[in-house]
């Protein structure tokens, strides 16, 4: 009965290695802390429905400072190869209240070019069809002078709500004043505001090619923590 | 191993055989050749709901949503039922061998040898044959079934030039991390994230990439072509179903792989008119 | 025989064959390289050159799309640091310095080479002995082919867990890499490296393979690429799937160099494994042995190192051309830049898939080189069993593109390719053919060995039919790039491959360790296995036709339910893999002890004794017989033959 005993602890052996490896490499991977959007108030849709409202404050750096601290990150080589790249502060994993109206204001503080792709220089996707960048209303803007893009799409699951909501974050000049830690002092202000459906995951990313490597979408593009995410629609 | 002789001893050849017919009366006459038979026929009906099930499968959420869809699954339920009799002829072999010409007594080797059939030339010839004809069929029917879908999606006569015909919609379909958009160069660049389609109206795809390799499929519709960098690849569809189906993307495209999806909304013309409308689309043409 | 007095002749024994001057003992340097100096030899060099290129590379290195290149060449230098560091370690240098300084080897250093006396320091070292080789070659496989398997246990529980997310889709998307392309090495190598190099050269009455100094190369070759494969899940991973499709390569982070040096190692080593089967096989036959007497297994081997030798240079050269665009950015790929993605396609599927018959060849050929001892028959149709592999390896360099079908590259290129993949179906066929008429009638003594070739020829069929779908392009409109292709696949490559391997690791481990693989262990192992494989599999093909796409981690609640049933199936698998492994492990260690032809077998690595002496052979065999002369007069013949009798006479009398 040896050889059973044998057997027995070769395949818990095996067990644990496969849980090890994967609890180590599932806690290396974890999502960075939840953002959530707190209600703070109502507010009328354009149906006029009263709806509750969340905020949400987002910024966007175009690298770490000891002002602003690079994401956290489990994984020790993303540390080397995203040191100095942009991100989204202060954290990627989003989560916002369903069947609510959600405000998002975004700093961005990067500088810029132009996009692949000028659908995503426009607003998709808010209350009206417009955000609000500096205190004008604009529903579109120039695709050269794009920074970043916040782009909310589909899940993949038919039994969730579609959802698609996609801003572009204008760029700073490349002349403008900027503080002893290289930001602008005076970033671009863009205030958005949607409507969510029932409840739902999402992810988002940015579609502006502010990575390294072909195309510029490898490194950060490709690290959720950095420029994409998740965007959770939750029933409160 | 012997080594008196460098020469084989080959068995002599047999004189006086009766003739095949009546040879192939008395193999039939033997047991095991009668089960098997039985066992082939019998795991062959076994397998023929497989064919209806593979397409039941596909059909899940809506298929097929086109001519082409249709002739994909015809493809597939021939191809299941052509198969069908000689993968249970394999099937029924190896089951009336572990069940008909198993040696049960153990861990000790059988006391006597197997006859010592080197080869059967009837039966060679007979699986080559119909191996031969069955790749055959397979060849031609794909052949065939190809020509026509390619005339489906982008026949050498432009759609809008065959009589009778509506004239096409053409849209240029982009691919990029990890999005798709469908820009409708008809209506004044009109651009959407969903795939709106008219509906029995034929639908040119230009299908690019802003970056690495996409794959552009439409599941319901039987639609799938690469999105490459620096290069448009051309199909076509016309849906004949209304309802809502799915892109995806089927070829591995980085981090939000997974999450490249949309839909597609068929609509009836004056919806899709409507829809035109309604985004700032003129039709231009 | 007529011998001409005039001609005296003298026999030369070997150790008096003249040699040059020994210096020092045997062996000379080799005496102290072992696997620990080669150890300590790559990572010394490893540090060596990556502390070195961390000096010189200002740390704002970066390249002309804003990547930091110091991660890059740090990691590349660390690499090849290892592999020279390793290779040296070993001694696989000594020999050709010591030709260079005229010190030429004599006959006591090549008997230390090849373990002479050694025990079980052979093992760890640089051994030339084709059966040291083969024992390496499986251990190293076996741990290649479990580094896979773990991944896939995760990968399986990742999308098992459809409610939420365990790892994120980056180290995903790098698990699907690895595992894909550690499993694809691993199966190259289970058959062809433990079997072709301890059996073969058995088999067909050697004292060696033709070069047994390659032979250890190709070996350690082998064995500097696992680690290179393994450090790249620590530098970000190979995130683009095992067919590392460009441009999506060219935005990986620099885990990528470990998949391309792996790749460019490997294919050196397979290129000498190849060589030196090959050169065996053809030149090193015994006395008597004409093709009609080689057995079927050494027919597989060989076809397995001719599609391996043509078809590995192609993807090594793309793999050369990206490892170039990266570190050196040129554009060979970038589709912006002037390269070519469909080039990429073309380099990579014209290994891609001669490759999945190098698996497929010699795990078939194995299962037919056992079925006749089982049976107690002759292989039915030996002609036909070569034809059919001969018919695989014409055609396998001739269909490469059907799994380009979908790309848009060269719509007209579809008809033809379609043509030639639906034809491969039928030397394939004559494969299938031939096994079952080998089990046709015969008495089937159903030991573990014959029990797996069961489950070979099973997945087989499904794996065959299943691949005709795929080879048809209206199907494959549907099925390309859908969980429908992974389970064809792996229908192909486990299904039939690595049971095949199981089938041929429990037929020769008698002969390979003195010991039986423990019988209710292995068996237990191998269904439960088996049964796992069909429940995965099975559903992974539902999932498919519903039109679940490959390689993604979230995915539609439709195909929710497909997707747990094929994770409980796939950590069956893994179960019943473990238990197999330990079958293995407890009989290697304390198995019941075989005699030297436990099974009886007529082929010629049996008639030697185990464990097998150095040179196998005391005196070399002479083949008279053709391999498989098993059987006794058919019953139903003579029955035949007498009805033919009653048959004349009534004709005659009438």
């Amino acid at each position: 009965m040896k050889k059973f005993l044998v057997t027995f602890l070769t395949v818990l052996l095996g067990g644990a290695i496969v849980a090890g490896v994967g609890v180590f490499n599932a806690v290396q991977g974890e999502a960075p802390p939840v953002l959530v959007a707190n209600v703070v108030g109502t507010k009328t849709a354009p149906s006029g429905e009263e709806m509750p409202h969340a905020e949400l404050y987002l910024d966007v750096y175009p690298n770490s400072s000891s002002q602003v601290p690079q994401p956290e990150t489990k994984s020790p080589i993303n540390n080397v190869l995203l040191a100095g790249q942009p991100f989204y502060h202060p954290s990627t994993s989003l989560q916002v209240p369903s069947n609510s109206l959600v405000t998002i204001h975004f700093r961005q503080y990067d500088s810029g070019g132009t996009i692949y792709n000028p659908y995503f220089a426009k607003v998709h996707g808010t209350v009206d069809g417009k955000m609000k960048w500096n205190g004008k209303e604009v529903s579109e803007i120039k695709p050269d002078e794009v920074g970043h893009t916040f782009t909310v799409h589909q899940y993949p699951e038919s039994t969730q709500p579609y959802f698609f909501m996609s801003i572009p974050l204008p760029m700073n000049p490349a002349n403008a004043k900027t503080d002893k830690m290289g930001y602008p002092v005076d970033p671009q202000i863009i205030s958005v505001t949607f409507m969510t459906g029932e409840a739902g995951s999402y992810v988002w990313n940015c579609e502006f090619p502010c990575g390294d490597l072909y195309q510029e979408f490898g490194g950060p593009m490709q690290t959720r923590g950095w420029m994409a995410g998740t965007f959770d629609v939750v029933d409160v | 191993m012997s080594t008196e002789t460098l020469i084989p001893e080959e068995p002599e050849a047999p004189t006086n055989r009766p003739p095949s017919m009546r040879r192939v009366k008395l193999w039939l006459q033997r047991p095991y050749a009668r089960k098997i038979l039985i066992l082939n026929v019998v795991i062959g009906f076994l397998l023929l709901p497989l064919a209806w099930l593979l397409l039941a499968g596909m059909n899940q959420t809506g298929a097929p949503a086109s001519e082409i869809m249709k002739d994909i699954e015809q493809t597939v339920f021939v191809f299941t039922i052509v198969s069908i009799p000689i993968t249970a002829f394999v099937f029924a072999v190896l089951v009336y061998s572990l069940l008909g010409w198993r040696h049960v007594s153990g861990d000790e080797p059988p006391m006597q040898d197997s006859p010592a059939i080197r080869t059967n030339t009837i039966g060679v010839i007979l699986w080559t044959v119909a191996s031969t004809l069955l790749a055959m069929f397979l060849v031609v029917w794909g052949l065939v079934e190809l020509a026509q879908i390619t005339a489906n999606s982008f026949g050498s006569i432009a759609a809008n030039e065959q009589p009778g015909q509506k004239s096409a919609e053409i849209i240029n379909v982009t691919g990029q991390q990890w999005v798709w958009t469908f820009e409708y160069p008809e209506h004044n660049g009109l651009t959407s994230d969903v795939l709106y389609l008219p509906l029995d109206r034929p639908v040119y795809f230009n299908v690019t990439s802003k970056d690495v390799i996409h794959n552009f499929w439409a599941v319901e519709l039987g639609v799938k072509v690469d999105a490459n960098p620096g290069a448009i690849t051309q199909t076509g569809v016309t849906a004949n179903k209304l309802g809502t189906f799915n892109v995806r993307c089927a070829e591995l495209c980085g981090m939000h792989h997974a999450f490249m999806q949309t839909q597609i909304q068929v609509l009836e013309q004056d919806a899709f008119d409507s829809w035109v409308r309604e985004s700032g689309g003129k039709k231009t043409s | 025989m007529s011998v001409d007095a005039a001609v005296e002749t003298k026999t030369v024994f070997g150790s008096e064959v003249p040699q040059p001057p020994q210096h020092g003992a045997a062996g000379g340097v080799m005496r102290r390289l072992n696997f620990g100096t080669g150890l300590v030899g790559g990572i010394g060099l490893a540090t060596i050159a990556g502390w070195i290129t961390a000096i010189i590379t200002p740390s704002s290195a970066s390249s002309d799309t804003f990547a930091p290149m110091e991660p890059t060449y740090v990691y590349l230098a660390v690499l090849l640091g290892w592999f020279i560091g390793f290779m040296l370690g070993m001694g696989a240098f000594v020999g050709p310095l010591r030709w260079v300084v005229g010190r030429d080897i004599t006959h006591s250093d090549a008997e230390y080479m090849a373990g002479k006396d050694l025990g079980r320091k052979r093992y760890w070292k640089y051994t030339t002995d084709h059966k040291v080789v083969g024992i390496q070659y499986l251990i190293v496989a076996m741990l290649v082919l479990g580094f896979a398997g773990l991944l896939a246990m995760l990968i399986r529980t990742e999308l098992g867990m459809t409610w939420t997310s365990l790892f994120t889709p980056s180290f995903y998307n790098s698990m699907i890499g690895t595992h894909g392309i550690a499993m694809i090495i691993g199966m190259i190598v289970i058959i062809s490296g433990p079997l072709g190099n301890f059996i073969v050269p058995m088999m067909i009455g050697a004292r060696d393979m033709a070069f047994p100094r390659l032979n250890a190369l190709s070996l350690w070759l082998f064995v500097s690429a696992v680690p290179m494969l393994v450090s790249s899940m620590f530098m970000g991973g190979i995130q683009d799937g095992w067919s590392v499709y460009y441009p999506l390569a060219a935005q990986a982070p620099p885990g990528m160099l470990g998949y391309q040096l792996t790749i460019i190692v490997f294919a050196v080593s397979t290129a000498v494994a190849s060589v030196n089967l090959m050169t065996t096989i053809l030149t090193m036959r015994a006395k008597g042995m004409t093709w009609s007497r080689t057995p079927i297994f050494v027919y597989g081997i060989f076809a397995a190192s001719v599609m391996g030798l043509y078809a590995f240079p192609f993807f090594q050269y793309a793999q050369i051309l990206g490892l170039s665009d990266r570190v050196f950015n040129t554009s060979f790929f970038d589709p912006l830049n002037g390269g070519s993605v469909w080039l990429y396609e073309n380099l990579f599927w014209l290994l891609g898939h001669p490759e999945v018959y190098v698996i497929l060849i010699p795990s078939m050929a194995v299962a037919l080189e056992l079925m006749p001892v089982f049976l107690r028959k002759p292989l039915f149709s030996f002609n036909f069993a070569v034809a059919g592999i001969v018919g695989v390896v014409a055609l396998s360099g001739l269909v490469w593109a059907h799994h380009m079908y979908m790309t848009g590259w060269a719509p007209a290129a579809n008809y033809p390719f379609m043509l030639s993949t639906e034809l491969i179906s039928i030397p394939v066929g004559f494969l299938v053919l031939v096994a079952i008429g080998t089990f046709w009638r015969g008495t089937a003594w159903t030991r573990l060995p014959l029990m797996a070739v069961y489950a070979v020829v099973f997945n087989k069929m499904i794996g065959g039919v299943t691949g005709v779908y795929l080879s048809d392009v209206p199907a494959d409109q549907y099925f390309h790039g859908s969980m429908f292709v992974v389970a064809h696949f792996h229908y192909m490559l486990m299904g039939a491959g690595l049971f095949g391997a199981m089938a041929g690791i429990a037929f020769f481990f008698p002969k390979m360790t003195g010991r039986f693989l423990d019988e209710r262990i292995g068996s237990i192992g191998l269904w439960t296995a088996f049964i796992g494989f069909q429940i995965t599999f099975m559903s992974m093909f539902v999932a498919g036709l519903q039109g679940q796409p490959r390689r993604v981690l979230n995915f539609d609640d439709q195909f929710n339910l497909s997707n747990w049933i094929s994770t409980i199936g796939a950590y069956v698998i893994g179960i019943g893999m473990l238990i197999f492994l330990s079958a293995i492990i407890t009989s290697w260690r304390s198995g019941v002890l075989a005699s030297s032809n436990p099974w009886g077998s007529k082929s010629l690595e049996w008639q030697t004794a185990t464990p097998v002496p150095l040179e196998n052979f005391p005196v070399l065999p002479v083949v008279t017989e053709r391999p498989y002369d098993y059987g006794v007069p058919d019953p139903y013949e003579a029955e035949l033959d007498s009805t033919d009798q009653d048959l004349m006479e009534k004709a005659g009398t009438k």
